[in-house]
């Protein structure tokens, strides 16, 4: 078998399975049906981190709820409830990570060939390159901080508010900085031009691998809903 | 062609801009705007690519054509086909976190079939050579490569124009031969190239042209032979950089067996699976400027960032004073001033950002009355940071550094992005901290800052990554 992404539908597809299967059961405990099928899924599209990250954190999870359950172990922070809602929103957790992983590019893609309006596609491109943008920054605030000395600790005691701001105005204004910055290199880039986008990536049909996962996907859900039992919201 | 016939531009609610703009650019040929900081060259690329006031808003008079039609009939979106443009900091102006997506970008806006879009961003990349960082995120590659990239996406659109605001403001030495040979192929195929810039020293060999702006007025045109022959002291008084390049002088590193302010013994520093470096013995002492040198991802910057106690190491030890020093120690001793000035400020004025976390008595306000005057940020004292220019931030950021009252400054490229004049400030400034008795080291490629104010020279050896 290829092991290699799926198409942009099928990850919308996917998504929307472990949606409607999370919200609608009744039984939380049997998603770890789900969340076992999604990671094999991730698998599938060689995504090794998310595998292995979420895989391990998963088990860690199943240890302590088995703790919980049969030897009446006690935690400070987490209860027995937060530790089931985790358990059960995991499949929607493993499905998204690999949505968010995908390349922008592939999403946009995707969403020009729906005909969506340019703003929005340069929208939903902007918003990726937020996150890591934002974690750069906080990270170069942060070390500009410690070389004038505004994080030692009796400083952040004696100055608290102030020091927040020290974090955020840098921020706010590094982000309208860089907005205006995209905005110029979007504009002479033809982001203004009317009519439809091309794209780079993607193949304008779904393969028979993809169609394949779509139906597997759409067997997986109504399956675990016979078995997992549909919550009634009559009550 | 490119034709400007009295161009005038005022940016709305200011007085600035630029006047009386005429020049004419033949196909294949390359002009260069220089001047010292705030001229009004980088208006004049805003003009040329449409910016101006289709972005930035403004009052815009006289006459420009492009191939001989006038830009006022042809929306902004259609000039970017025949004008690419390449601005100071690519790395703020991606959309994609990857090379294929980034270099595809314009196409894609131009709605251009799959096809095409595939053929034109693989050109780019292989004709910018990129090649080797297909697969690598953006954020990771060198800023040298970032450049290439930006000018690849261009690239892509095949314009017959590109304009470039100072291309190299954030670029080490090895970035700025990347980018000559680049300019140099584009030029060898016909493109037309306008570059505002004030390290001009890179173009020599191609540029045409240099237009001297001051003013917001082109106050005089020279060619290459001419701008060649233009006296030390006549260059000085313009403000303007050397026009040929300069090789860094042979400095003499410091003496290791002298007592040293700062000292390194057998530092090993690793990211990952990366040696930065191993066994590096460093030496600074009191009362001179050391100059640091290094290729691209020598970890001069990490090394930098190490000495300041604001990134670990992995093994070795560091003195100060010939005593052991922890990070804590460090921090107090040294101060580092990136080039990057973005996420430098935390306060609402220049003033207060110098006094910042410093006591207030009649000496330090004294000091930072006289910094200001010297750095001339004086007139702009009671401004918020954030509305400085590029240059302004830079010389605030040095005047931060040298009010510290730490023993130790370190700065990372600290003239990257500065005309001769305020080049020749800074070199006179870490000069008289050296003088003063601060330890001063400097990271730098600007062979002409070195020349002017270093004493001694390390030179970190080539990247070792396994």
């Amino acid at each position: 078998m290829r092991l290699e992404p799926f198409a942009v539908p099928v990850k919308l597809w996917a998504f929307c399975c472990v949606l409607i299967a999370v919200l609608l059961t009744r039984n939380g405990i049997l998603t770890w049906t789900l969340t076992l099928f999604a990671l094999a899924y991730t698998a599938m599209q060689r995504r090794w981190s998310i595998v292995l990250s979420y895989g391990s954190f998963y088990a860690l999870l199943g240890c302590l709820l088995y703790a919980i359950r049969f030897h009446q172990l006690k935690m400070a922070l987490f209860s027995e409830f937060h530790l089931i809602l985790f358990w059960t929103l995991s499949p929607i957790a493993v499905v998204s990570w690999d949505l968010i992983k995908t390349p922008p590019g592939e999403l946009s893609a995707f969403l020009s060939r729906m005909k969506t309006p340019t703003p929005v596609i340069l929208g939903l491109l902007v918003i990726f390159r937020f996150f890591p943008t934002m974690k750069a920054e906080v990270a170069a605030v942060i070390q500009s901080m410690r070389n004038r000395g505004l994080t030692a600790p009796a400083f952040l005691l004696r100055r608290p508010l102030e020091s927040l701001e020290f974090i955020l105005v840098p921020l706010l204004l590094r982000c309208l900085q860089i907005a205006d910055q995209l905005s110029v290199s979007a504009v002479a880039r033809g982001a203004e031009r009317p009519g439809t986008r091309g794209s780079y990536f993607g193949n304008t049909r779904l393969s028979g691998r993809d169609w394949a996962m779509i139906s597997i996907w759409s067997a997986v859900t109504v399956i675990f809903l016979i078995v997992g039992d549909v919550r009634s919201w009559s009550n | 062609m490119v034709e400007l016939k009295n161009a005038s531009f005022r940016y709305r609610d200011t007085e600035e801009g630029v006047q009386d703009i005429s020049l004419s650019v033949y196909p294949g040929t390359c002009v260069v705007f220089t001047g010292v900081s705030g001229c009004g060259k980088t208006t004049v690329t805003r003009m040329i690519n449409g910016l101006a006031p289709a972005y930035y808003p403004g009052d815009r008079s006289g006459t420009i054509a492009i191939d001989g039609k006038n830009i006022d009939d042809i929306p902004v979106w259609q000039i970017g086909e025949t004008v690419g443009s390449v601005f100071q900091d690519p790395k703020s102006q991606f959309f994609s976190s990857e090379l294929n997506g980034e270099v595809a970008f314009a196409c894609e806006n131009y709605g251009f079939d799959r096809d095409e879009i595939l053929r034109r961003t693989d050109r780019a990349i292989t004709v910018m050579e990129l090649e080797a960082i297909r697969n690598r995120p953006l954020d990771v590659i060198s800023s040298g490569e970032k450049q290439r990239t930006a000018i690849a996406s261009v690239y892509a659109l095949q314009p017959k124009i590109f304009v470039c605001d100072e291309p190299t403001a954030n670029l080490d030495q090895e970035g700025i031969e990347q980018l000559k040979r680049t300019f140099a192929k584009l030029k060898a195929a016909g493109h037309t190239l306008i570059i505002a810039e004030h390290r001009i020293a890179w173009l020599n060999g191609i540029a045409d042209r240099y237009l001297y702006i001051a003013n917001g007025r082109i106050i005089a045109q020279y060619t290459p032979a001419e701008i060649n022959a233009i006296s030390n002291r006549k260059r000085r008084e313009m403000g303007l950089r050397v026009s040929v390049p300069i090789q860094i002088p042979n400095l003499p590193e410091p003496n290791a067996a002298q007592p040293a302010r700062i000292r390194t013994k057998l530092l090993c520093c690793h990211r990952g699976q990366n040696r930065i470096w191993t066994d590096l013995n460093f030496v600074a002492h009191a009362g001179y400027v050391t100059a640091l040198t290094g290729i691209n991802g020598a970890g001069k910057t990490t090394l930098a960032l190490v000495l300041s106690g604001l990134a670990p190491y992995n093994s070795g030890t560091i003195y100060l004073n010939e005593e052991k020093a922890d990070a804590a120690r460090l921090r107090k001793a040294v101060y580092y001033c990136s080039n990057d000035t973005g996420t430098q400020f935390f306060t609402d004025s220049v003033s207060e950002e110098l006094l910042l976390n410093l006591e207030r008595n009649a000496e330090t306000l004294n000091a930072a009355r006289g910094i200001l005057k010297r750095m001339r940020l004086y007139n702009v004292k009671d401004s918020h940071p954030a509305v400085l220019s590029g240059g302004q931030k830079q010389r605030l950021a040095i005047a931060c550094g040298l009010l510290s009252g730490r023993d130790i400054l370190i700065f990372d490229e600290p003239t990257s992005g500065l005309d001769g004049a305020n080049m020749r400030l800074i070199a006179a400034e870490l000069k008289s901290a050296a003088c003063n008795g601060k330890t001063v080291v400097v990271i730098s490629h600007d062979a002409e800052l070195i020349s002017a104010c270093c004493d001694f020279r390390i030179h970190l050896g080539t990247r070792i990554t396994d």
